[in-house]
């Protein structure tokens, strides 16, 4: 492990900036599904998918390397440039190594702890439960997510997206986006409240 | 927002990103607050097949942690063809990924869930049992979900989905690998063979008596259904 500082949002963009520039479309078409094509054959993987999780300690573990190597050798494209960002393995492992491993979502006796659990635990996962993205009309807004805060399995919340705003349409970076989404969070805040769990994570 | 709400940024396909997330993410981590980042690789995609968008996700879940400075992930390998996350191909993305990174890593990850059939119908809840079934025994920390009858149409999401998809991963925790992963192969079969005729489902209003806040009885049978299924298969809460 270097001693190289950990890569993250600002660096990331600085790289965008002045990293390779490439075209789009052999971005998307050459470069990605060659390297994941030549990476499968490197390292042999072959998936059964009548078997979902693997038991295999040594697929397991290729698909890791494959991965980072993956990360590693494509690097991200940044739409917006058109240039790519990289990175080298030691900072992919810097980032991951400092990575949290326990946090608390939500606040008070609402809280609950996210922590790392292995796959053969009998812990359970964190349940965040809501409509996950799909459009909720905004007059069942309140009701439906108050309905999800008082299933008491679910943990946390995860929304949905409020269609309209006092019957406008929220279209995306325009005034009525944020006046939309800053209500959806209020509305979510009330449904919590009132199902009794004001402290609940969103 | 708190600041120990989840916030989210999204990474795009496959492997890319704009800068306006990279200047909202900027906002996140110099409020302090708990960075959520998502992504959703495509089985049949950009990248290929089974095994190339594996890879993909397994890169895109580290660049989570690198880029974003995310402190947790949520993935969501979708299928290309039924823009689900339920399909076989897409829970053995999921799953592989998941035992990868956690064998590797400590990392906090999580899964979301779009189905194809709605709410109110044995399939939806039988996608979200398959589902649910992969991700906590492939060792992820989070269950996300469900946008029911795949997330785009108004109002067909509701909570009786959300119970089942905890109810079953608590059901399914500790459990037996290998039972686990033959209990799968069933429980896919099952609803795999249904895509071209899924029901769309019931309304959140049509599901739910709105003056009490609580599930129709026909939900409530339906959900007596599924689990009844599940007891079937080894699966019992």
């Amino acid at each position: 492990m270097s001693n190289e500082p950990k890569v993250g949002v600002f660096e990331s963009y600085a790289r965008a900036i002045s990293g390779p520039r490439i075209p789009e479309n052999e971005w998307d078409y050459k470069i990605i599904p060659q390297t994941a094509s030549r990476i499968k054959e490197k390292y042999g993987i072959k998936m059964d998918k009548k078997k979902m999780i693997p038991t295999d300690e040594k697929l397991i573990n290729n698909l890791f390397r494959a991965g980072m190597e993956m990360l590693v050798e494509c690097g991200v494209y940044c739409m917006d440039t058109g240039r790519v960002i990289k990175y080298t393995e030691e900072e992919v492992w810097a980032a991951i190594k400092t990575a949290p491993k326990r946090l608390v979502l939500g606040e008070g006796r609402d809280a609950v702890v996210l922590e790392g659990r292995r796959f053969d635990e009998s812990k359970p996962p964190i349940i965040q439960g809501g409509p996950t993205g799909a459009p909720v009309a905004e007059k069942d807004f309140v009701a439906m997510h108050e309905a999800y805060a008082r299933e008491p399995i679910v943990d946390t919340i995860v929304d949905g997206v409020c269609q309209t705003i006092y019957g406008q349409d929220p279209r995306p970076n325009t005034p009525f986006e944020i006046y939309a989404v800053k209500n959806e969070a209020m509305m979510i805040r009330l449904a919590q409240a009132r199902a009794g769990r004001p402290g609940m994570g969103l | 927002m708190r600041a120990s709400d989840s916030h989210e940024v999204s990474q795009l396909n496959e492997l890319k990103i704009d800068v306006n997330a990279l200047t909202f993410t900027a906002h996140y981590v110099l409020a302090g607050d708990i960075i959520m980042c998502e992504q959703m690789p495509i089985f049949g995609g950009y990248a290929g097949g089974l095994e190339e968008t594996t890879i993909v996700d397994v890169a895109t879940t580290l660049n989570a942690f690198l880029m974003t400075q995310a402190h947790w992930h949520l993935d969501g390998p979708i299928h290309v063809r039924w823009g689900i996350t339920t399909a076989r191909e897409s829970l053995a993305v999921a799953g592989h990924c998941a035992r990868a990174i956690e064998e590797n890593t400590q990392c906090l990850l999580g899964n979301q869930y779009y189905t194809l059939a709605g709410p109110c119908t044995v399939m939806c809840l039988l996608e979200t049992a398959a589902q649910s079934i992969t991700d906590t025994a492939s060792g992820r920390e989070v269950v996300s979900g469900v946008a029911s009858a795949k997330g785009v149409a108004t109002n067909y999401t509701t909570a009786m989905e959300a119970r089942f998809m905890g109810e079953v991963a608590h059901a399914v925790a500790g459990m037996d690998l290998d039972k686990v992963n033959r209990m799968l192969d069933e429980l896919v079969a099952i609803y795999e063979t249904g895509y071209k005729t899924a029901p769309k489902g019931k309304t959140f209003n049509e599901c739910y008596d709105l003056a009490k806040l609580l599930p129709s009885d026909e939900y409530m049978q339906v959900y007596k259904e599924a689990w009844g299924i599940l007891n079937k298969l080894g699966l019992k809460y």
